[in-house]
């Protein structure tokens, strides 16, 4: 090849190379980022998509969040706290009790419309949203209504629920969460299977349209009952990878983002200009069940040991200290009803000698199934370091999330590390995970794993109790019954941590949040 | 050729039904609950058996596998079980996305890979060439979430030329392709580097062919002689290893959608194997054969097109 040829090839590749710059330059040109609207307030949350945004079935974190922007309980907690004494009115006005607590009338807020033009919201909406909630074919939440007896309009303004036997919480029932959602009669009549992508409620933001795998967008309403918001529209982004999240909040395209419970994450974002940090309520409680039906854990001693190997001031050293706290008990902290317990402290020499007097000498090996979630699966692999140094190793099988779901179900294994928060009462928590009821593999189980059921009797006597003290007193009994048998080694409660701009008001103080996101009402506004 | 095209299409209905069956059973062997998944983790047995029952996932298999292949040869592919969306609506949404995304990173790749692989062919041994071996392998080396975060890093963060969110509105041509352009280079790299190594190859022994000296012997210009007849007998191998990466970006498409956050096909079979949505994978899978017939057709099409001894064959 000569040097003139390889000239004229050099000059074909200098033309075709400055084409290809030129055609990025070009498309690139002028393209400084999006300015941000002081209208829109845009939230960057981890998923990939929205699933049904019936109220009804929404029981992922990301459906949970935005179903509480666009629908209003009987009753709402306030915003910003999870504590069931501050309840207050929300679409009813007012409400009263019959003094044996089976009868409640609720009395509700005159000319509060729904989004779309579907008219104002009636008694009739109320019932039929209550036995929608109750029923299993129409709602995910049917079993938490099973003390309903009857929900009856007395006239276009007024409810009246009947019990067959005393609950809890009965104001927990008919709060902005899970299963208490208003939603609008001739809306779910009108669009059928339709509603769960076009839903009409009562609240704030109304849903104008959901982009899958990209984002839902939201518009005020104008009508909200509490006053127009102040906030034009709110733009639901769904950004599965924490990378990318990160950089389009550093980015400044979020103003709003879903954080990760590390310690690592906050100091890190803490760090992003013009950035505050929220962490809040409720506290995921994490507890190793163990399966107390079948060997090895069928021996107390063996679960003594166990729970003896476990560290908890180090998990919470791993995780963060901002983000985690040690477990006190088998209820999460802060629920009405948690009674702080003796919980065994950390001892590998005891834990050793206690698993040689059961006969493991030589310590013992546990076939666990596990999550391969990340956040999971790096708890648990610290748990499996720290059981190690006691003699007991972890044989973790570690799968897909839904199979793990699904195994733990099916009694497959005789540990299981589970994190929940729920309803903040301490009978749901504990009815859940530790009633006979709830055992797995039974007609009626919930996440009993451990199958403990040594404590119905104090559960099931709170349950229907009326006396708030006696009610606090047993479920106290009960935590004290279950901690002694260490049918659970509790472990660590995680709160929520999400990240948003200086400028963001939500326009109340966020300490909590039982729809796990920050709560859009109103008031908030993006300050300029 | 239509006749041909058709024939293509035709032939591929054996395997359009063997991995239309071969997912619906793979899904239902793999564990997992959609009920569970709908339902949240405070499901009772009731009520995820109430469940089942709606979804038609406790009727017998082979009642669910009749009614599936029924309703996909009339192009209905059903609701997602878990947004009750219609699959149709949530794949029309996306696709374009997701053509946008591979027909950008093809051309990209065919466009850089081709002329460097002559260039590199054309200077073989010398510093070009080994600076273009390199910078493929390194190509190749990187996966897309490594490139797409440095992209995204340098870009989007230090030069802010591009946004970190890709979703682009599909009624905005120039948003569209601004959005376009990083997703497509981070994807495309590969397939660039892959087509350089592959050009090159194919230039160099079809460089060393009795015809291209013959064409020199006679005076024909040495441009002419590079790209007529040189790069026309390269040009099977490099059309073939495009086909299949065409379908090779599609399926790889999913790191770049989730990286670069842009809705897309692999996105949705990601969540939707997640989430154990049954209907969507089928549906998608559907889709997706059905992309990966067409561009194998379209590529044997071509071979004709550029051999004729392949079309009278």
């Amino acid at each position: 090849m000569t040097a003139n040829r390889v000239g004229k090839e050099d000059k074909t590749m200098n033309a075709f190379r400055a084409a290809l710059l030129g055609a990025a330059l070009a498309v690139a040109g002028g393209s400084a980022v999006q300015a941000q609207s002081g209208a829109t307030l845009r939230v960057g949350m981890a998923a990939q998509d929205v699933g049904r945004l019936d109220p009804h079935f929404a029981v992922s974190t990301i459906d949970r969040v935005i179903v509480a922007w666009m629908f209003n309980g009987l009753v709402r907690f306030k915003p910003g706290s999870i504590d069931p004494a501050e309840i207050e009115p929300d679409l009813a006005e007012r409400w009263e009790s019959s003094p044996d607590g089976r009868t409640w009338t609720f009395h509700l807020r005159r000319g509060v419309q729904f989004h779309g033009g579907f008219g104002e919201l009636t008694a009739e909406d109320v019932v039929f949203s209550l036995r929608k909630s109750a029923t299993a074919a129409s709602s995910a939440f049917a079993a938490d209504f099973r003390a309903f007896e009857s929900v009856e309009a007395v006239d276009p303004y007024t409810v009246r629920i009947r019990l067959r036997e005393n609950v809890p919480s009965l104001l927990g029932l008919v709060t902005n969460y899970s299963g208490g959602y208003i939603v609008s009669r001739r809306a779910v009549e009108q669009r059928g299977a339709d509603f769960v992508r076009s839903p009409v409620g009562t609240g704030p933001f109304a849903l104008d349209r959901v982009t899958p795998n990209q984002s839902a967008e939201l518009s005020a309403n104008a009508q909200y009952f509490r006053g127009a918001p102040q906030i034009a529209r709110v733009s639901y982004r769904f950004i599965p990878s924490d990378a990318s999240r990160d950089l389009a909040y550093q980015n400044r395209e979020l103003d709003v983002n879903y954080g990760r419970a590390d310690q690592t994450w906050i100091n890190r974002t803490r760090q992003v200009p013009n950035t505050v940090v929220d962490v809040f309520e409720p506290g995921e409680l994490a507890i190793l069940h163990l399966n107390t039906t079948t060997p090895p854990f069928n021996d107390i001693r063996v679960r003594q040991a166990l729970a003896h190997a476990i560290n908890r001031a180090e998990l919470v050293r791993f995780r963060g200290q901002d983000v985690t706290r040690e477990a006190q008990s088998v209820a999460p902290r802060g629920y009405l009803g948690f009674a702080q317990q003796p919980l065994l402290p950390h001892d590998p020499n005891r834990a050793r000698a206690l698993l040689a007097e059961a006969g493991h000498p030589n310590g013992l090996t546990v076939r666990v199934i596990h999550t391969q979630l990340p956040e999971m699966l790096n708890m648990m692999q610290v748990v499996q370091q720290q059981l190690r140094r006691s003699g007991i190793t972890l044989d973790l099988q570690v799968v897909e999330h839904a199979t793990f779901h699904q195994q733990i179900r099916q009694d497959l294994s005789p540990l299981v590390y589970y994190s929940a928060a729920r309803f903040p009462v301490a009978d749901i928590y504990l009815t859940q995970f530790f009633h006979g009821r709830s055992i797995v593999k039974t007609p009626t189980a919930v996440t009993n794993f451990s199958h403990c059921n040594q404590a119905d009797q104090q559960l099931d006597a709170a349950r229907v109790s009326t006396d708030i003290n006696e009610q606090r007193r047993l479920w106290g009994e009960a935590q004290r019954i279950l901690v002694q048998n260490v049918c659970g080694v509790p472990l660590l409660e995680t709160l929520l941590v999400f990240a948003r701009r200086d400028n963001v008001d939500y326009g109340y103080e966020l300490r909590g949040s039982m729809s796990l996101g920050p709560l859009i009402t109103e008031r908030t506004r993006i300050r300029q | 050729m239509i006749w041909f095209f058709a024939r293509r299409l035709l032939a591929a209905v054996p395997t359009l039904l063997a991995v239309l069956t071969l997912v619906f059973v793979i899904v239902r062997i793999v564990p997992g609950d959609p009920a569970l998944v709908i339902l949240g983790d405070q499901a009772t047995p009731e009520a995820a058996a109430a469940l089942r029952e709606r979804l038609g996932l406790d009727r017998p298999l082979w009642t669910q596998y009749f009614d599936f292949i029924t309703s996909a040869l009339r192009g209905d592919f059903g609701t997602s079980m878990v947004t009750g969306r219609p699959i149709l609506d949530e794949v029309a949404a996306v696709l374009p996305h997701t053509v946008d995304l591979t027909v950008a990173s093809m051309l990209f790749g065919t466009l850089v890979g081709v002329p460097v692989g002559i260039w590199a062919a054309l200077h073989r041994n010398r510093a070009i060439d080994v600076a273009a071996r390199i910078l493929s392998l390194l190509g190749l080396s990187f996966p897309v979430f490594v490139s797409g975060i440095f992209a995204l890093l340098l870009f989007s963060l230090h030069w802010r030329l591009f946004p970190v969110i890709g979703a682009a509105d599909l009624d905005d041509p120039v948003d569209r392709l601004h959005k376009l352009v990083l997703p497509t280079v981070s994807l495309g790299l590969i397939m660039a580097a892959y087509i350089t190594r592959v050009t090159r190859s194919a230039m160099l022994a079809s460089l060393s062919e009795d015809y291209i000296r013959t064409a020199r012997a006679k005076g024909v210009p040495w441009r002419r002689v590079v790209w007529v007849h040189g790069l026309r007998n390269a040009s099977i191998p490099i059309v073939t290893v495009v086909g299949l990466y065409v379908g090779i970006l599609i399926g790889n498409s999913v790191l770049t959608e989730i990286v670069f956050n842009r809705p897309g096909l692999g996105k949705i079979i990601v969540g939707a194997l997640n989430q154990r949505d049954y209907t969507m994978l089928q549906g998608l899978m559907v889709i997706y054969c059905f992309l990966i017939v067409v561009v194998n057709a379209i590529t044997d099409l071509l071979y004709g097109v550029l051999d004729p001894r392949v079309q009278a064959a």
